[in-house]
């Protein structure tokens, strides 16, 4: 007995796993742990009858916070982008435009990702749009099912990444920084990243050229003020959408909330200027926004329960005392979370992550002096992998739906990996070097500059040539 | 039997209906939220125009009504947010749309998933959405029998937000007895499977 009321914390961690993998809605196993454990609790004493009585502040701070305003905006906006044919645009442009250059098509899927991501917050919206262009496209002019399954979940997957992420909205509110600032943690990983996807083309389309061909001449259609004409049809929209989203929140004109809504109903307005715009594109968009709201917040409900017992019965604490005292201070602690978000990440979703794990970690990075939004990003990026990875990864999903059935699931799996590794490098990156983020941080805006002065890692450089 | 089936069919026709709410509830939100955000930073130039054009004084006082309703309006977003959640969670039940970690129960077979499904309702949900009635009720009442109002000049009521969640857990209630008697019924073969299980797309 005595066993039990001294490892009550390990027995609850290991109970929500035990739960969880039992295979019924996580949000419910999460919540039945929490409240299981919370009768066991009481009964051994270890916490007060009335203390589950807080769950009703719980649930009211989940509603009423404007931050979590966001999940639904953000994801209408991508639902209705999604259909609107502004990736239609992009892409069909763009791809003449880079056509003629080996692995052209490729540059233009990462490209027109990289604007995507930096109009909407979610990924389906990205890989879905790009798929259902690109995969004919590609496919038809020679390119290898691998690397076409591979560039379009992967610049769709950027998405999370790029600001106005809705995965940066939510670490933001998990890990209590601002989201202004959480954004501009991110811009600089985000080019990086797009710089290692082009990188990766240009060396596949010097190592493999068969997999990438050119454009022929007679697939570009399209010359001179033509193909302009029809780019810039696609670019000054977006770059609406974009100062509309990501420009308020910027210059302050906006909480991210409201800019999510104002993106909405700026893509509203831009479906109804492509005519797009129909009833039933916005209702499905609002029934699939409502469904995947509320499954997310209620994980976020059962989260609560499970977070509040878990601290009642002293295992914020236990957490803490393991991950504090691991070797290798500040280093070895980021190595170790991040290997432990990529395997969780095979099972659980990023959600899930979020609201279960991350207030876990985010207490001892605190106390070992990482900086937050740092820790966010590097997050950020980590988790991108999880919607890459086979079998799970999300984005993956979506290529399976789109993808004509000629393409086999193997080739999406192993298409998909190469851009996994381009996304650890990028983690291994912003880990040994904290200036990609803090650079873009506005000074004063919450970072503790005693916090970022953490030594740049150059990479060993080559001894001096002898010319002699 | 039969009359059991009966009763999951009206409450699945219910959680449908308040499914339908909150659809509506997501458009409703993104353009308050988007108007609040756009009326707050445009307007000065909407003043402007209203002293320049005798027609347009309408919007003067259009705006001196929202100015001072202005929290009232900040407030209705988080009101349809937890509509959203609480009046439409029992439905992406139906839809089967809550996401599982599917290591094991994308192994099994169907008919042990109907099983996890049956358990996990009865001992999981079921208690859940009960405790959380008897937590959230009480609170309501207490909000209801002060007429609890906001904290921000020309705020909203409370309890009707508050009345919200007891109602929402007691729908997700409802909607968990109609699934186990439809997982039951299906098990002893009186209707088809039909409880297909996709992860939700994010």
């Amino acid at each position: 007995m005595n066993f039990i009321r001294d490892n009550m914390a390990p027995l609850m961690f290991a109970g929500m796993i035990v739960f969880m993998l039992f295979g019924y809605p996580a949000a419910f196993c999460l919540a039945a742990t929490g409240l299981f454990f919370g009768f066991i609790g009481i009964e051994f004493g270890l916490i007060q009858p009335d203390f589950l009585g807080n769950l009703t502040y719980q649930l009211y701070g989940i509603i009423s916070n404007d931050l979590l305003l966001a999940i639904p905006f953000f994801t209408f906006m991508g639902a209705i982008l999604e259909r609107c044919g502004l990736a239609e645009d992009l892409l069909d442009s763009i791809g003449q435009l880079f056509g003629p250059v080996r692995g052209g098509l490729s540059y233009a899927v990462i490209f027109v990702g990289a604007i995507l991501g930096a109009i909407t917050g979610t990924v389906a919206a990205s890989v879905i749009a790009m798929g259902v262009i690109s995969i004919p496209a590609m496919t038809r002019n020679g390119y290898s099912i691998r690397h076409t399954m591979g560039v379009i979940a992967a610049s769709g997957t950027i998405t999370q990444l790029i600001p106005p992420s809705l995965v940066l909205v939510v670490l933001a509110d998990q890990l209590g920084r601002s989201v202004g600032d959480m954004y501009a943690g991110a811009i600089g990983p985000s080019i990086i990243q797009v710089v290692l996807f082009v990188i990766w083309v240009a060396i596949v389309s010097v190592l493999w050229p068969k997999d990438v061909p050119a454009l022929p001449i007679e697939a570009r259609t399209l010359k001179g003020w033509a193909l302009w004409a029809k780019c810039l049809r696609g670019i000054i929209p977006s770059l609406g959408l974009i100062f509309l989203v990501l420009g308020t929140i910027f210059l302050g004109l906006a909480t991210p909330t409201e800019a999510g809504a104002m993106g909405a109903v700026g893509a509203l307005a831009l479906a109804a200027f492509n005519r797009t715009l129909t009833g039933p594109l916005v209702y499905q968009g609002m029934a699939t926004t409502m469904r995947i709201t509320a499954m997310v917040v209620y994980i976020l409900i059962g989260a609560r329960t499970f977070s509040l017992v878990f601290q009642g019965v002293g295992g914020k604490v236990w957490i803490e005392q393991m991950l504090t005292s691991l070797p290798g201070g500040q280093i070895g602690f980021l190595v170790f979370v991040n290997l432990f978000i990529f395997v969780i990440a095979f099972f659980l979703d990023f959600f899930e992550i979020a609201f279960i794990i991350i207030p876990l970690l985010a207490p001892a990075a605190d106390k070992l002096g990482i900086d937050l939004i740092w820790f966010g990003v590097l997050i950020c990026s980590n988790i991108q992998t999880s919607f890459m990875h086979p079998p799970f990864g999300f984005a993956l999903f979506y290529l399976r739906g789109i993808a004509p059935p000629s393409v086999k699931t193997t080739d999406i799996y192993w298409g998909a990996i190469p851009w996994v590794f381009l996304q650890l490098i990028l983690v291994a990156i912003v880990i040994f070097w904290p200036s990609s983020v803090t650079y873009w941080i506005e000074k004063g805006t919450g970072t503790d500059p005693s916090k970022v002065n953490i030594e740049i890692q150059l990479p060993d450089m080559p001894p001096p040539l002898d010319l002699k | 039997m039969r009359g059991l089936l009966k009763f999951s069919r009206i409450v699945d026709e219910i959680n449908a209906q308040f499914g339908v709410v909150a659809n509506w509830l997501v458009l409703f939100a993104c353009v308050i939220s988007a108007a609040n955000a756009a009326v707050r930073y445009g307007i000065n130039g909407i003043l402007a125009l209203a002293a320049e054009f005798p027609l347009l004084h309408i919007l003067a006082a259009a705006i001196a009504w929202y100015g001072s309703n202005a929290n009232a309006f900040l407030e209705l977003q988080w009101y349809m947010f937890t509509g959203m959640v609480l009046l439409g969670g029992p439905y992406t039940l139906k839809m089967n749309e809550h996401v599982r970690v599917d290591l094991f129960y994308g192994m099994v077979s169907d008919r042990a998933r109907i099983w996890i499904d049956i358990i996990g309702g009865l001992l999981f949900l079921l208690p859940i959405c009960i405790i959380l009635i008897y937590f959230t009720w009480p609170w309501f009442l207490e909000s209801y029998r002060l007429g609890e109002q906001s904290n921000n000049a020309g705020g909203l009521l409370r309890w009707p937000v508050k009345l919200i969640l007891p109602v929402g857990f007691g729908l997700m209630a409802l909607q968990g007895v109609s699934e186990i008697i439809k997982r039951v019924a299906a098990l002893e073969h009186v209707i088809e499977d039909e409880f297909k299980y996709e992860k939700p797309l994010q």
